[in-house]
């Protein structure tokens, strides 16, 4: 396990740096380095939305609140007269704020009623900002400067916010609070019985992940120079994530890394022709993981390896799916008491 | 602007409404019942039911609410299909491997819909649309009446329906608690089904109910997906009858808040009610008003 | 002799029903107290209100002192009391060791790293007897190691207190002689333990004390000997002669 994870770690560092030399190798490509800026960002929100997602289990589809809060510190701070480089963090300040205000009660919720009280939160905050139009510009947008640093500046930014989502997603897996993570995730009341402190636990990868989309939003409305409640609040960007981290694999590292490219790189190619097919495919794609692969591509091709080595028991994937001993959830209160529940044979 | 008159109006016009939303967010109360699962794909399916509504408008000039009677079928073949081809076999595996599947279902549908026809908005203006009827010195829209008097009718079928025959009662047993339904011979798999087709048939009913009122696109469903969770929600998830109480509780949230803020808001108490009410009343309207009885 | 647990007059209502009525109770450190009873007299519901999965309607829990009443489960867990699960919960997915790690990384022991949280799962898992089975997954695992690795998971928080749910049921005499002996080596170990059971003999073996609870009363306290002869438990067991069931 550990010898794996050391070369996990090993081939991420040579793919980063490869990718850092990319600039110098190829000069003067700007179209790949559009295509790098925006797989990166991509990459690094898959893999921040993963943290809570898929490490935890909590399934949000209201990731873009985190986005549009980010773009919009950002936006708003440039726009006071700020350096961008320094207005990122605060974003990602302000998203974790947000998440901390939203997360504490509705983390107490069983997994798909939290799914789908985030959709409520996520959609009302578009509403909301969309309404909010002395600050947001509402329906309109807001113009941001024109005076932008290059496509290179930005290529290296998105990679920066890649590696570091990487990073924390790696480190976390390894640690102890992962491991809380995946306990919880796996029996909510065992863990706490054993000593995890579930609700700080879950609030704290919530936040993390959060920070992480907020940054990124900051740095896509400073290389878009234009914010619009309707693109950065959209559903359809906290449907991205989701799409992302399940086809590359829940609870891995690197399937959302996987997932981010070949979602990008579908919706790119298919952008012109038909703007939302890609959703289609992924859809489509989603629906086979669900029922053949619930370990998503990093599932599948772990499978894959252990079987050339011979079964010899390769990593578990973490799944959304089996084991019978999980109980589908009655009601959608997390602490709620269960009168009678002693059931002594 | 605070008259009588105003009051009464906005509550009349609430209560039109909840009679569409009560229909809208019956079948999404059943399928949770008989098995626990929130199915999101009904958002695609409303959506469904309101283009079809649009074909048989364009072919053959039917009018909505024959169409929406036509749809009861197809879609509760749909629904049954989905159940035995989908859901049946991740159902008894984590919920939210069920939710992301029938989520994916959606994004399917929603996709194939926005390929055929495209994401313009679509109306259907029949002859009665513009007219309205002066009752008691209120102007009341006719198609907001008819929307209303078929969603009662329909509300009664299926009361008598769930109450008076075998299959309903089967359903509600499963409802209460499947083991027990298992035990004295019901079927819970078939009725699983049933649930399913029952639940989508009423969705494809409601979209076509819809478009008497509403423009609509293929991503028209998702609002009124979420407006349909706060409802059962507010009526205790289970609880048929509470599908009724939550529809008017929203509506007449909605109509009211639209006094004090923009009519652009109002989605966002709905989804704000939505939240709150997962968060602090997991038994619905119902349990909150036993716990202040106790 | 130290009082590890106090429990003061604990009642727990289920809307008009009581499952608990008063209990009071002193468990004295380093015992074996066996909890017995009829089932729903209330033995699961005093042990999820111990360990903080369930508060009292009325009444207070104190351990070492502390008064815990109204903590969460974590919380109790790190100060030293760790329950078992009357239905096995392991982690399916994790490994063997993985499931104990959680434990020893978590529990009373508090931050254990990396290291030396496997390190300490590691030997408790020689301890209980699944070392051999160290890396498989937990959802391979036989009822009976599923039971132990309960166990193990428990011990490894390092408890003071381990509250045992009915660790011996469904098991073959063959297990049950195996597992009572590894309760012995607990307690030689210098852990104080409760252990709801329903295997008599094994109940009356092991434990220095035996309480009965029935319809959330305690009706009987004492000695082994003294308990099963005690009138009203042979009655609350209609009549039963449980040294012999």
């Amino acid at each position: 396990m550990r010898s794996s994870l050391r070369l996990e770690l090993v081939a991420a560092l040579a793919v980063g740096l490869l990718l850092a030399a990319v600039p110098m190798l190829i000069p003067g490509n700007i179209t790949l380095l559009n295509l790098g800026i925006l797989t990166f960002l991509y990459v690094a929100q898959g893999v921040a939305w993963n943290i809570l997602g898929g490490f935890a289990g909590y399934v949000s589809f209201g990731y873009a609140a985190f986005f549009g809060l980010g773009a919009y510190t950002t936006a708003l701070l440039w726009l006071a007269g700020w350096s961008p480089v320094l207005t990122y963090p605060i974003g990602g300040l302000v998203a974790a704020a947000f998440s901390l205000l939203v997360g504490a009660p509705t983390l107490r919720l069983v997994g798909p009623y939290f799914s789908i009280a985030t959709i409520g939160v996520g959609e009302a905050m578009r509403i909301l900002m969309l309404n909010l139009d002395k600050i947001t510009g509402g329906a309109s947008g807001l113009n941001l400067p024109t005076v932008v640093p290059s496509k290179t500046w930005f290529y290296f930014v998105a990679l920066i916010c890649a590696a570091t989502s990487y990073a924390v997603a790696a480190w976390i897996r390894t640690s102890r609070f992962g491991l809380g993570l995946t306990a919880l995730r796996l029996d909510l009341e065992a863990a706490e019985s054993l000593g995890v402190r579930t609700t700080l636990f879950k609030n704290l990868a919530h936040i993390v992940s959060a920070a992480l989309v907020g940054a990124c939003g900051g740095v896509y409305a400073t290389y878009l120079q234009y914010v619009h409640p309707d693109t950065v609040f959209s559903f359809t960007l906290s449907i991205s994530l989701v799409l992302i981290a399940l086809i590359g694999g829940l609870g891995t590292v690197w399937g959302p890394v996987l997932g981010a490219v070949v979602f990008f790189v579908v919706q790119d190619y298919l952008q012109t022709s038909y703007p939302t097919f890609h959703l289609l495919v992924y859809g489509l794609l989603l629906l086979v993981i669900i029922l053949f692969e619930p370990g998503g591509m990093a599932g599948l091709a772990g499978r894959l390896v252990a079987r050339r080595r011979g079964a010899s028991a390769g990593p578990p994937a973490a799944d959304p799916a089996p084991h019978a001993e999980h109980e589908r959830a009655p009601m959608p209160r997390a602490d709620a008491e269960r009168p009678g529940t002693e059931r002594t044979t | 602007m605070f008259t009588t008159q105003n009051l009464v109006s906005v509550a009349i016009a609430a209560l039109l409404t909840a009679g569409l939303y009560a229909v809208m967010s019956y079948g999404l109360a059943i399928i949770y019942g008989v098995m626990k699962v929130i199915n999101v794909s009904n958002a695609g399916f409303l959506m469904l039911g309101a283009f079809m509504t649009l074909m048989y408008f364009q072919w053959w000039h039917l009018d909505p609410v024959a169409g929406a009677v036509l749809n009861l079928l197809p879609f509760f073949g749909a629904g049954w299909l989905v159940y035995k081809l989908l859901v049946r076999r991740v159902v008894s595996a984590r919920p939210i491997a069920t939710l992301l599947l029938l989520f994916a279902l959606w994004l399917v549908i929603q996709n194939v819909a926005l390929a055929i026809w495209g994401s313009d908005d679509q109306s259907i203006i029949t002859a009665y649309t513009y007219k309205s009827l002066i009752v008691g010195g209120f102007r009341l829209p006719l198609t907001r009446l008819i929307v209303f008097a078929v969603a009662l009718l329909a509300l009664s079928l299926l009361h008598f329906v769930l109450g008076h025959t075998y299959v309903g009662k089967a359903l509600r047993a499963t409802v209460q608690d499947p083991q027990a339904a298992l035990l004295v011979g019901i079927d819970t798999e078939r009725i699983s089904a049933l649930a399913f087709g029952l639940g989508t048939a009423l969705s494809g009913f409601a979209g076509s109910l819809l478009t008497l009122l509403f423009s609509f696109t293929p991503d028209f469903g998702g609002p009124f997906q979420l407006k349909s969770f706060t409802i059962i929600v507010l009526g205790g998830l289970e609880n048929f009858a509470g599908v009724t109480v939550g529809a008017a509780v929203l509506a007449l949230t909605e109509s009211f808040a639209v006094l004090f803020m923009r009519a652009s808001l109002q989605n966002v108490i709905a989804y704000g009610l939505l939240v709150v009410a997962l968060i602090v009343m997991p038994g619905g309207v119902a349990q909150l008003w036993a716990r202040t009885r106790s | 002799m130290t009082t590890a647990l106090t429990l003061d007059r604990i009642t727990k209502r289920f809307g008009g029903l009581a499952a608990l009525q008063e209990v009071t109770v002193q468990i004295a450190s380093g015992d074996i107290t066996g909890l017995i009873g009829p089932n729903g007299a209330g033995k699961t519901t005093l042990f999820s209100i111990i360990a903080g999965k369930t508060r009292p309607t009325v009444g207070r829990v104190l351990c070492f002192g502390h008064d815990v009443t109204g903590w969460s489960a974590h919380a109790v867990c790190r100060l030293g009391v760790c329950t078992t699960h009357q239905v096995v919960r392991p982690f399916g997915d994790l490994t063997v060791l993985e499931n104990v790690r959680v434990g020893a990384s978590f529990g009373a022991s508090g931050r254990l790293g990396g290291r030396t949280a496997e390190e300490e799962a590691g030997e408790i898992l020689t301890f209980v007897g699944l070392a051999h089975r160290r890396d498989s997954l937990a959802s391979a695992l036989t009822l009976a190691q599923r039971k132990r690795l309960e166990i193990a998971r428990a011990l490894a928080t390092r408890p003071a207190v381990l509250l045992l749910d009915e660790v011996l049921a469904g098991l073959t005499p063959a297990e049950i002689q195996q597992a009572v002996e590894l309760v012995r080596q607990i307690r030689a170990r210098g852990i104080t333990i409760v252990m709801i059971e329903h295997v008599m003999r094994a109940v009356m073996d092991l434990s220095d004390r035996v309480l009965v609870l029935n319809y959330g009363r305690l009706i009987a306290d004492g000695s082994p000997a003294v308990v099963a002869n005690s009138p009203q438990v042979i009655e609350a067991y209609l009549g039963e002669k449980i040294s012999e069931s």
